[in-house]
């Protein structure tokens, strides 16, 4: 009974603090929903409207046919006329456009005489990402034109290819990303937060005071994290139903299971941030650390953008040590995909083991400190 | 022709909002003096003293330090004053020496110059041997000391200190003091403030501050004078409130506090302790010791703000 | 007034010599970042798990399955009983394309007759699959033509990356990133930890004049800051082996020129925090977060709304990306990057000079 009483006065105490706060307040409600917002409808990794420069030195009737084909589809766009090898140097160059297409003399020539006429495309692959997609829609349009226009020769046998993607009919990169938005904006949030609420006990000595109190480590860490799952709670409905509101989101699966995966995966995150607070001691360094810990790898560790199965076994090592790994793979699976606890028990798993062991250590860590 | 005053305040206001932290205060210091502006916490010290080094603006009223003024002409103001904060603000993660170096380097001492100053600071601070030690290493009174020392380092004509002995022993307190009487011998005027009551009999002339406002002004001398005119009894009796309720309402007592366990009784000019004697006696109250006292700074003080 | 500001200077390095922290953040951790970050940033498509249901078990089925693995786009991670496992293939995550090959494949084929295929991408991982999935209807239309030459042949050539390396594209960027986390976390934070420690009300009360101050402080971290990018650069080739085309000297020159835009915005968030915690809060969220995700490092500007690109206008980072990838990869030089270096120099100079003015030498 004495233990309820502790830990609610905890509880009571940091909902105080936290209403006061405007930054931690605003980190967990407010600026997630700003910053969800604001991706969401900035992040694409869609592929349109390639900027294509033309050199045609054939100049007939049929190079222009063949440019039509490119330019009457939503996926290039004209973008100038080359006339010399310095312009289309220049057009790359200065990534005026994305690829010039050179059309060689001789190409309807060719074509009637029922040769094979080659065409050039010379495509800017810095971002190879966008180039591979742009170089899968460039064979794909010439493919169509080589087709419709081969002469004298059997005509290959049809392939009726339909290919769909599912999950994700509209092919909005976006529809994928969501989830990714949201792990990354509790993740920061929730261990930010924990990581700073202890080291601001520790810096204002108000630690001392707690650790002569009969309050036991577990009672603390308990009462101090229960606030910030609620507050990240509520985050985590606003983040979905502003991804709903704004983005047509919905969640094909069960909300039950959703919220359930997000308390676990919470709870391992908050005693992340627990970890990190009983490690230093000043706020600046508990949110650095925090902070970068967070971020970057979420960003590029979790699957999120980068495929996990590109990245080199070492890496594969550290991706596999990241809570939010599991938590994105289970929304995705959740959201996008309806499935249920078959698909993602692992994750759960992985997830729950994370859970105890971080508050564990955080608890054992705080008590480590007060003693 | 008398010269101009080191330090003049006109009605400084300073306002925080509708907080007036302080509110009307006018005095002047004259070049050598050690002055000291005393009052509680909270009673508008730091707030006065920061407009006078040019760092606050005040919402009205100006202020003269070392001729200059401190709106107007701020920048001239910092390079002929020296200051120390009441917070510790010099660099806790670097050496003695290099802290002295820093504020020397700020105040344009380099060379030869600085050189001197070092090692008058170091002696002043009684850190010599100890340049190396990591500043925030230093115990109490060695950070203090070398608060002051970086705050004199250019000889400035004026120097004001924001409780320099907040939190170290009187031992300190005393070598402290001894300190600045030395400055002061030199020639530099000092503005110290303090809530040490006994502090205060160090100063020339004090001004004691309340919730903005002055409410005495003087020197303790002149002050204890005009506002303890009659005797001061301490008593030591048995159930103390209600000794001071029975002496409160009568006419030829001027003040009864609590001080500590004892009371301290302020009598109107030409009372007699008998009266005292008897007055306590009549409830029935228990009379250890009743004893005159000579009165200090304290009694001044509480006697002017319980009139309030 | 040089005086004071080498002093200055001379005081913040005997800070940053002892902060231990410090050192490990500069030295260290960008290296490691730029590492981990370089091998980790890949969204190549390589060995894309392929889930194929073939009903069919002929040749020519065979055939197809063998040009998908020959590729060396895809891996056969599982085969299917049946569509239910396809669908839980993808359920399960454990493929992210599958391919459903018909029965009678092989003899329609044969014959001349003409087959279907189904091929579908698993849309919910990310946007690799969807490339997958061009890819692989590549596969399958070469396959379907093999043999028969059609009107045209593209000749296509990836310049600058010819291997089509994400790493090529990232790594830069990585270095362009972890400067502007270094310059912008560091300098608000400065300042602002003079305002909490309070030794900005000594600091004030002396003869230093603001523009002083700032210069004093932002020097020590344009040096250290440049050691920084150095270390990096070095780890980068050695590393990935990728190495700035165009000029090393250019490179850092511009290096300097972002980092005062950056450095100019930590002083300007120095300006508003009133302590360390709210510093890094808006250093973080109101600059970092969105500067990494708004200018161009994954996600091209191009595909971003009308409203949206405006923004990114504002964002110094969004410049210095073009920059570097454009040394890094194309060998550009000022002739192409002018326009980004005076953005830079507009940004840089505008905030600096806010930031002065909003500097004044008093506690209120």
């Amino acid at each position: 009974m004495q233990r309820l009483v502790r830990i609610k006065a905890i509880i009571k105490k940091e909902f105080r603090q936290i209403s006061r706060d405007i930054g931690t307040l605003g980190t967990l409600v407010i600026l997630p929903l700003a910053l969800l917002v604001l991706f969401g409808y900035a992040i694409s990794l869609d592929v349109k409207e390639i900027r294509v420069a033309v050199w045609d030195l054939d100049g007939t009737d049929l190079s222009r046919e063949y440019q039509r084909g490119f330019f009457n589809s939503s996926y290039f766009t004209f973008q100038s006329v080359i006339r010399s090898s310095q312009d289309r140097d220049e057009a790359l160059a200065e990534g005026m456009a994305l690829a010039v297409l050179t059309i060689p003399p001789g190409f309807a020539r060719a074509i009637d005489r029922g040769e094979t006429a080659t065409v050039q495309f010379l495509v800017d692959a810095s971002n190879s990402t966008t180039a591979s997609t742009a170089i899968g829609y460039l064979n794909g349009a010439d493919l169509a034109f080589s087709l419709a226009h081969a002469r004298g020769h059997a005509v290959a046998p049809k392939i009726d290819l339909r290919p769909r993607v599912v999950f994700n009919q509209e092919l909005k990169s976006v529809n994928s990303l969501i989830p990714g938005l949201i792990v990354l904006i509790l993740t920061l949030a929730a261990v930010v937060s924990t990581a700073l609420t202890l080291v601001r006990e520790k810096e204002h000595g108000t630690r001392e005071q707690l650790s002569v109190s009969p309050i036991t480590p577990l009672e603390l860490v308990i009462g101090k994290t229960l606030p910030y799952l609620m507050v990240a709670l509520v985050s985590t409905t606003l983040i979905l139903s502003a991804s709903w509101l704004f983005f047509g989101v919905t969640v094909k699966g069960s909300l039950v299971l959703l919220y359930l995966t997000t308390i676990l995966f919470l709870f391992a995150s908050l005693g992340i941030g627990i970890l990190i607070s009983s490690i230093v001691s000043t706020q600046q360094a508990a949110f650095m650390i925090s902070a970068i810990l967070t971020v970057l790898p979420t960003f590029i560790l979790t699957g999120f953008v980068f495929p996990i199965r590109n990245m080199p076994p070492i890496i594969q090592v550290i991706s596999a040590v990241l809570p939010a790994r599991y938590y994105l793979a289970i929304l995705r699976t959740i959201i996008l995909k309806g499935a249920g606890i078959s698909s993602i028990y692992r994750e759960i798993l992985v997830l729950s083991g994370f859970a105890v062991l971080m508050l564990g250590l955080g608890t054992f860590r705080v008590s480590r400190t007060r003693s | 022709m008398k010269s101009e005053p080191a330090i003049s305040v006109q009605a400084v206001e300073k306002h925080f909002g509708a907080f007036h932290a302080v509110d009307g205060v006018s005095f002047s210091v004259e070049k050598g003096m050690v002055f000291g502006l005393l009052g509680a916490n909270g009673a508008g010290k730091s707030t006065l003293i920061r407009i006078l080094c040019g760092i606050l603006t005040p919402t009205r009223g100006s202020a003269r330090v070392a001729g200059f003024d401190v709106n107007t002409q701020t920048e001239e103001v910092k390079r002929t004053i020296g200051y120390m904060s009441q917070r510790f603000s010099l660099y806790e993660d670097i050496s003695v020496i290099e802290n002295i170096r820093f504020f020397g380097g700020m105040y344009g001492l380099a060379g030869a110059s600085l050189r001197e100053a070092e090692e008058r600071v170091l002696s002043l601070a009684e850190l010599a041997g100890e340049e190396n030690r990591i500043t925030g290493e230093l115990s109490g009174g060695w950070r203090q000391r070398l608060a002051l020392g970086c705050a004199i380092l250019h000889k400035p004509s004026v120097v004001f200190l924001d409780e320099p002995t907040g939190g170290i022993d009187p031992v300190a307190r005393r070598r402290f003091w001894e300190i600045i009487n030395g400055l002061a011998a030199e020639g530099s005027t000092i503005l110290v403030t303090t809530h040490y009551m006994d502090e205060a009999e160090f100063c020339n002339s004090i001004v004691l501050m309340h919730a903005g406002k002055i409410v005495a002004q003087g020197s303790p001398a002149d002050l204890k004078r005009e506002y303890m005119a009659g005797p001061v009894f301490e008593v030591e009796c048995d159930d103390a409130p209600l000794a001071i309720r029975t002496l409160s309402g009568l006419g030829w007592v001027a003040d009864v506090s609590m001080f500590g366990a004892f009371l301290h009784v302020n009598l109107v000019e030409h009372s007699d302790k008998s009266l005292l004697s008897a007055a306590l006696a009549a409830p029935g109250i228990g009379v250890h010791r009743v004893e005159q006292i000579r009165p200090s700074l304290e009694d001044v003080f509480l006697h002017l703000i319980e009139k309030r | 007034m040089w005086n004071r500001i080498i002093t200055l200077i001379r005081k913040e390095f005997q800070q940053i010599r002892r902060d231990r922290r410090m050192r490990v953040m500069v030295l260290v951790a960008p290296v490691l970042q730029i590492i981990l970050l370089g091998y980790a940033a890949n969204m190549d498509v390589f060995q894309v798990p392929l889930g194929v249901y073939d009903l069919d078990h002929g040749t020519q089925s065979r055939e197809l399955v063998d040009q998908f693995l020959n590729s060396g786009y895809f891996v056969l991670a599982a085969q299917a009983r049946s569509f239910d496992d396809l669908d839980r293939f993808f359920m399960d995550g454990t493929t992210e394309v599958n391919l459903a090959i018909p029965r009678n494949f092989s003899r329609d084929i044969d014959s001349g007759k003409g087959a279907s295929l189904q091929l579908s991408a698993d849309g919910a991982v990310s946007s690799s699959a969807t490339i997958a999935l061009s890819y692989a209807s590549t596969i399958v239309a070469s396959y379907g033509s093999s043999g028969r030459a059609g009107a045209t042949a593209p000749e296509i050539r990836a310049w600058y990356n010819p291997e089509l390396k994400t790493r090529l594209f990232m790594v830069p960027g990585v270095l362009a990133l972890l400067l502007m986390m270094f310059t912008l976390i560091f300098t608000s934070l400065s300042v602002v930890k003079e305002k909490e420690m309070g030794t900005i009300e000594q600091l004030i009360v002396t003869p230093l004049k603001s523009t002083e101050l700032i210069i004093g402080k932002l020097i020590p971290f344009v040096l250290v800051s440049l050691v920084m990018a150095v270390l990096v650069i070095i780890a980068a080739t050695l590393v990935f082996g990728i190495f700035p085309r165009g000029s090393i000297v250019l490179l850092l020159l511009l290096c300097l020129v972002f980092i005062l835009s950056t450095l100019g915005l930590g002083l300007f968030v120095s300006t508003i925090a009133a302590n360390q915690q709210q510093a890094m809060f808006f250093s973080i969220f109101f600059f970092m977060f969105p500067m990494t995700i708004l200018s161009g490092f994954v996600f091209p500007i191009e595909n971003m709304p009308a409203w949206i690109q405006p923004i990114t206008y504002l964002l110094p980072l969004r410049y210095f990306f073009v920059i570097v990838r454009g040394i890094y990869l194309k060998g550009d030089g000022m002739r192409q990057l002018w326009p980004q270096v005076l953005a830079l120099l507009a940004i840089g100079i505008t905030v600096i000079s806010v930031s002065m003015l909003r500097f004044k030498k008093r506690l209120d």
